[in-house]
């Protein structure tokens, strides 16, 4: 029989798991920390978008965000499904917390993670408008490719499959954002300085995402072979991608 | 939440010395729920002494073979697994959950494709699962197991493996490396580690042309296959684990309950254990959980979704007692062995020690 140490030892060195029963406690519950925030995120996200859906100004833009957030929510609920495995209450879980809820545009919540749910901060702060909601898609969108890449080759194999699954699609969803700015700037160029107060305004919300640079999470999650890249390495690549997309739209 | 089948032990048949193979018969109202998928497992549960005790064992059987099969062998000072080797008879009941488990690939039938598994001592039942059901379904494709035993003797399987390869000429092959005796080709004897991988795969077994790798075992067994692959080309995304000795929770401790249980005074002496250290500190009895009471002191305790739900926060209560608001996610073996959602608990006695790190 081999012991929790030794199965530490395996995952520093880089196995993986495939099933709940193994997974020493610590582990557990960072795999599950991960899981919800991404579950969080995904729900609060959708439900920030949803109420934007009406704003669209045409048809395409009506079904191209109806599409995101009802893929955001299955995204949700197969990782959920994931939860669940290793216990978590998944029909209860869905109506746990208000998805909708945000906090004022202005306010300043930081990067500290808020009692409540575990969305990442920046699906705390509202949406202004259509534009507002498009250049913030594209914002997330690209860090959420970043993101799930990361965990592409976690020590938790089934997650990692899962992340592989719905990468297409988060990849897609950020496209659709950039389409989404291209057309609003076609179709108003003076639109192209509430696109930059935009950029302005969730470039650095988006960038916390990221965390800290020294962070004692990443180094644990390391050694637990939940992480393999530093925050900041993944932090300046999203930075180099979104730049220059704005750039290329001259905003 | 977890529910659990009576399932009737329809056969019994020996393997080796030390193992069985288990024939396993579903309520008929539930029969389509054991539909499984290969490489899946059952978990069992019985009372040993009071104590519920949970197991899990990898299904033995293509997913067409029409029957539900887990072979299970005999470990030291196993509770289970010598109960299923000594004492359990057919006609016999035992409670299952579901098939569970991510160790497979989907099925392509229209493709050839090149598998490779590793499987060391019971690691070749989920193996057996595999191979049957890929050979089946895609009729190109082709599967090349190497398997690490102790001696002939001890190989699981053994018989079916051969039926498996006259079946499937040409397609599977098979490769017994043996630790306690001299093959005729010295590649053929020892263990499955980084070496011996890194011949295999030089002289014998093509990595390259390899699609998917499919490794249970032991931790360092797996560790030095998946090096060796990894070094030989093959792309980390398509290796699969399936750790199958683990740190499975053997018979539960009592947690020490405090001789004064009394509830006199608002306040309780708390001890928080994470991540190796314990940090002690006072809190009030009834206006924080325990969980918001070591986060207010700085302690990193983990935690999701705060309703009871998710189970982010459990932790061992490893003295005293706590009073748990909600309950959505613990099961109730798991509160018998002092397990808490550290997030719905405050305390009741005046002094409480909780282990994260259990």
């Amino acid at each position: 029989m081999s012991g929790e140490t030794d199965i530490q030892d395996y995952l520093a060195k880089g196995g993986k798991l495939s099933a709940p029963d193994n997974a020493p406690p610590r582990y557990r519950a960072e795999l599950l920390r991960i899981m919800a925030s991404f579950v969080d995120s995904e729900l609060a996200g959708a439900a920030g978008f949803a109420d934007l859906i009406n704003a669209g100004p045409g048809v395409k833009e009506k079904i191209a965000a109806s599409r995101i957030v009802m893929e955001k929510i299955d995204h949700a609920e197969r990782v959920l499904n994931i939860m669940g495995e290793f216990g978590a209450n998944t029909s209860r879980y869905m109506n746990v917390h208000p998805w909708g809820a945000r906090v004022g545009r202005e306010e300043n919540i930081g990067a500290e993670r808020r009692d409540g749910d575990m969305r990442l901060n920046v699906f705390h702060y509202p949406l202004s408008g259509w534009t507002d909601a498009v250049v913030m898609n594209v914002l997330m969108g690209r860090a959420t490719v970043i993101q799930l890449k990361e965990l592409f080759y976690c020590s938790y194999q089934p997650l990692g499959e899962v992340f592989h699954d719905i990468l297409p699609r988060e990849r897609r969803h950020a496209e659709l954002g950039e389409e989404g700015v291209r057309k609003i700037i076609d179709t108003d160029p003076d639109q192209k300085t509430e696109v930059a107060a935009s950029f302005d305004y969730w470039r650095p919300r988006v960038a916390d995402t990221f965390g800290g640079e020294k962070s004692a999470r990443y180094d644990l999650l390391n050694n637990f072979g939940l992480r393999h890249t530093g925050n900041e390495s993944l932090k300046e690549k999203w930075a180099k991608e979104v730049e220059s997309f704005f750039a290329s739209v001259k905003c | 939440m977890a529910q659990f089948y009576p399932l009737r032990v329809a056969d019994i048949k020996r393997d080796t010395k030390d193992s069985v193979i288990l024939t396993l018969e579903p309520p008929a109202d539930v029969r389509e729920d054991f539909k499984f998928i290969q490489g899946q497992y059952l978990t069992f549960r019985r009372v040993f002494d009071g104590e519920e005790m949970r197991r899990s064992y990898s299904i033995c059987a293509g997913v067409n073979d029409g029957t539900l099969r887990v072979g299970i062998k005999r470990v030291d000072g196993g509770w289970f697994s010598t109960f299923a080797n000594e004492e359990l008879n057919v006609g016999d009941m035992l409670d299952a959950m579901k098939p569970m488990g991510n160790f497979h690939a989907p099925l392509r039938p229209g493709e050839q494709r090149a598998y490779l598994g590793f499987a060391g001592g019971s690691g070749i039942t989920p193996m057996i699962s595999l191979i049957k059901t890929v050979l089946e379904a895609e009729p190109k494709s082709t599967f090349t197991l190497a398997y690490g035993n102790r001696s002939t003797t001890a190989i699981m399987f053994r018989e079916e493996l051969e039926d498996l390869k006259n079946i499937y000429m040409g397609r599977l092959n098979i490769v017994h490396v043996l630790e306690s005796e001299a093959a005729e080709i010295e590649l053929f004897s020892g263990r499955l580690d980084r070496e011996k991988c890194d011949q295999l795969f030089s002289r014998w077994i093509d990595v390259k042309g390899a699609d998917l790798a499919f490794i249970c075992g032991p931790e360092p067994m797996m560790l030095a296959v998946s090096e060796s692959l990894k070094a030989h080309g093959m792309d980390d995304g398509a290796i699969k684990f399936e750790l199958f000795s683990s740190a499975q929770p053997g018979k539960a401790r009592k947690r020490k309950v405090s001789a004064d249980a009394s509830q006199s005074g608002a306040k309780c002496s708390a001890t928080v254990i994470i991540d190796g250290a314990a940090r002690a500190f006072d809190m009030e009895k009834e206006s924080q959980s325990l969980l918001d009471a070591a986060r207010a002191q700085n302690i990193d305790a983990p935690f999701a979704c705060k309703a009871g739900v998710c189970s982010t926060c459990r932790a061992k209560l490893v003295e005293g007692e706590v009073e748990m608001e909600a309950n959505y996610a613990l099961e109730d073996y798991e509160v018998e062995r002092g397990y808490i959602l550290t997030c719905q608990s405050y305390p009741r006695t005046d002094k409480i020690v909780v282990d994260y790190d259990q």
